[in-house]
């Protein structure tokens, strides 16, 4: 069990930089075995983390993306209807005989007729286990948030036709959210909560070094300091949402394609579009373009 | 563990005692969170006092709007030894030129102080505002004819029946729509297959019958605006008890009231009596009774709760006479805005009340552009007439 300091250098080694606190909420959550639920604005870097740590752990990756309707089929288990059937015929030719009713149950019922989704996966991992990545549960809907806390609480399922299916190598669970809307009380409960921020410069600056190794110092250093400012007071009233850290690393691979050694007022115009995907928010940035660019802090 | 125990120490106490702070300032707090508080702590150590905290606020929070609450706290709780003095010095009137000026939330200092300490304090508070009282009311008359609170008074027992009753007679039936989750259905398209097999097992493995499975539906998000100016006032009370009764079964509600600005009920609809909620709104509503500002509440809406609205899904039932004070422009593109985003706008104008009557005021013929659906009701004070015009429209938008 490595520690805190210790998972910020292994995250760095995947390209991911952590800070702190976040560090210690995923060393928490390997050490308490709790669902790790991360709360944020789209683009802090949520499910980057699960990611990243999924190398860390040397551990494969299952991801269940959550949308409207969600069902259990989708997220936890189907039975193979067509192959269950194909045994039904098969076992009426065979014998000729009617079976009885349990044992023709006992037969399709087999786990090798069960499609298995990504949470069943999870549990049936074999060791060390999966890291389950939960993306965006507050697209999904209440019933589904309920049917998760079985799972989120126990790392067990119940499969009416199977019994109870329990982890045997307890999977590294992480939820992230937009926060759409709240979630439940209940599933916040079974989870550890983690609110993730935007980076400040110095991680904005050290992740741009990593993910974008072609971008010059100086540039690089430029777009930190423009996005920060974008993010903070008392430019970032002006937009409806302020560029997250997907957005700096898309502007600056951006701006590295388009051969760009220093931001002017010209360049932010042509790539505004890479850091807002408003109409209103790209026509209140072009106006602001000299303000950014000025080197007073 | 004995006082004093070297082996373990006090700290589990003080975390414990920490973790009642927080709940006094009103965040929620049970012991499997506190039990688990002490694992936290002890996996990650308490060499280092910022790891400390990030542990306990993963552990203890579960909210955002619980984190600064938290964090000032911690920070108070387990303090320096100079900052305990200043909070001591804090304590002690005599030492009052020396302390630092308190800038904690109310909730943390409340939590901080010893309860018996605050019950004594809220007794000398409520003399003092009652000898205040009369010294303050002659400086606020002046500002009494555009800023005032409501004072809605609980529902009589014969307005509280009518709301009911209204409520039930005359349901407000929301449209629905086809969420993606799906059902067992006689009508539907796709085969339950669940339950076409379970059936074949019982009959030896023929399919005798082939169960249905088709989209659940669900009622459309429904966003109430509710005008309670000047020329509204006389009615917002009862309009607002009878549509809290009337829409009380749609989980996804918004209700919002404006006047000169906009003020967001939502959580206070929640309330299920509705004379709690009546109080809520006397609490929260600021600028009862005065000027309508439709364009810039509405545009209050796209600034400060844009996620209120579902997109392309709400019912917006905007409840106003559109006499507008404010700019023309602004309203314009709020309009614009609302009506992207939403459904269907209807528009509920009390006063339509001549059948010659035109739009002509600038905000109403606004209005009159933008609203996919229009009703016009003779008079406000007479609910039933209010109920059923509500039901019509809203059903006049079925699908």
């Amino acid at each position: 069990m490595m520690s805190v300091d210790g998972l910020i250098v292994a995250l760095r080694a995947q390209g991911y930089e952590a800070d702190r606190a976040t560090a210690t909420s995923v060393y928490l959550s390997l050490a308490l075995e709790r669902p790790l639920l991360l709360e944020g604005e789209p683009g802090v870097g949520k499910t980057e983390l699960a990611k990243a740590l999924a190398k860390v752990l040397g551990r494969s990756l299952l991801r269940l993306q959550c949308y409207d309707g969600l069902e259990l089929r989708d997220a936890l288990y189907e039975w193979n209807y067509a192959a269950q059937m194909l045994h039904l015929r098969a076992a009426g030719i065979q014998d000729g005989q009617p079976n009885s009713v349990p044992s023709l149950e006992q037969e399709v019922y087999q786990s090798k007729y069960l499609i298995r989704r990504p949470l069943l996966q999870a549990l049936e991992a074999p060791a060390p286990g999966a890291v389950l990545l939960i993306d965006e549960v507050d697209r999904a809907d209440e019933p589904f948030e309920a049917f998760l806390l079985e799972y989120l609480g126990e790392y067990q399922v119940s499969i009416p036709e199977l019994g109870t299916i329990k982890a045997s190598n307890k999977p590294v669970t992480i939820l992230t959210s937009n926060r759409t809307r709240d979630l439940n009380d209940a599933v916040k409960r079974r989870c550890l909560f983690h609110w993730m921020d935007y980076p400040d410069r110095e991680r904005e600056l050290s992740i741009l070094r990593s993910q974008v190794p072609q971008a010059s110092e100086a540039l690089s250093e430029q777009v930190s300091r423009i996005v920060n400012k974008l993010r903070s007071a008392p430019f970032a009233d002006a937009f409806s949402r302020s560029p997250g850290i997907a957005e700096s690393v898309e502007w600056a691979r951006a701006l590295v394609a388009l051969n760009t050694l220093v931001v002017d007022p010209e360049v932010i115009g042509d790539t505004a579009g890479i850091l807002f995907k408003q109409r209103e928010d790209v026509a209140q940035l072009l106006p602001m373009s000299h303000a950014l660019l000025s080197q007073d802090e | 563990m004995q006082l004093g125990d070297a082996r373990v120490g006090k700290w589990p106490v003080n975390l414990l005692g920490f973790a009642r702070a927080l709940r006094r300032s009103g965040v929620p707090m049970d012991s499997a969170k506190i039990a688990l508080s002490v694992q936290a702590a002890l996996a990650i150590g308490l060499e280092h006092k910022a790891d400390l905290k990030a542990a306990l606020a993963c552990v203890l929070i579960n909210r955002l709007e619980d984190r600064a609450v938290f964090h000032e706290l911690f920070d108070a709780y387990f303090k320096d030894p100079q900052v305990a003095n200043q909070l001591l010095a804090q304590m002690l009137p005599t030492a009052q030129g020396e302390a630092v000026p308190n800038k904690r939330k109310p909730r943390v200092n409340e939590a901080l102080t010893p309860k018996r300490a605050q019950d004594t304090l809220k007794s000398s508070d409520s003399s003092k505002k009652d000898q205040e009282f009369e010294l303050d009311a002659a400086m606020t008359a002046s500002d009494m004819a555009r800023l005032r609170q409501s004072d809605f008074g609980a529902l009589g027992a014969e307005e509280f029946k009518l709301v009911q009753r209204l409520a039930m007679q005359i349901p407000m039936v929301l449209p629905t729509y086809a969420t993606r989750r799906q059902r067992a259905s006689r009508v539907g398209r796709g085969l339950n297959w669940p339950r076409t097999f379970r059936q074949a097992l019982k009959t030896e493995g023929e399919f005798l019958d082939l169960p249905k499975r088709g989209p659940q539906r669900q009622a459309l998000p429904l966003m109430i605006i509710v005008d309670i100016s000047g020329s509204m006032e006389r009615y917002a009370r009862l309009l607002l008890a009878f549509l809290h009764q009337a829409s009380s079964q749609y989980t996804k509600r918004e209700v919002m009231v404006f006047g000169t600005e906009l003020t967001r009920l939502t959580a206070i609809f929640q309330r299920v009596d509705p004379d709690d909620m009546l109080e809520g709104v006397n609490e929260t509503v600021k600028d009862f009774g005065a000027g309508t500002l439709l364009g810039r509440s509405l545009n209050a809406i796209k600034v400060r709760y844009p996620r209120a609205l579902v997109a392309k899904r709400s019912i917006v039932l905007l409840i106003t006479d559109g006499l507008d004070t404010g700019d023309s422009q602004e309203l314009e593109e709020s309009l614009q805005w609302l009506k992207r985003h939403c459904k269907t706008l209807c528009w509920l104008n009390p006063l339509l009340r001549f059948e010659a009557y035109q739009p002509l005021a600038k905000g109403a013929s606004l209005l009159d552009r933008y609203a996919d659906a229009k009703i016009a009701i003779h008079n406000l004070s007479h609910l039933e007439q209010l109920a059923k015009a509500l039901a019509r429209v809203v059903s006049s938008k079925r699908e």
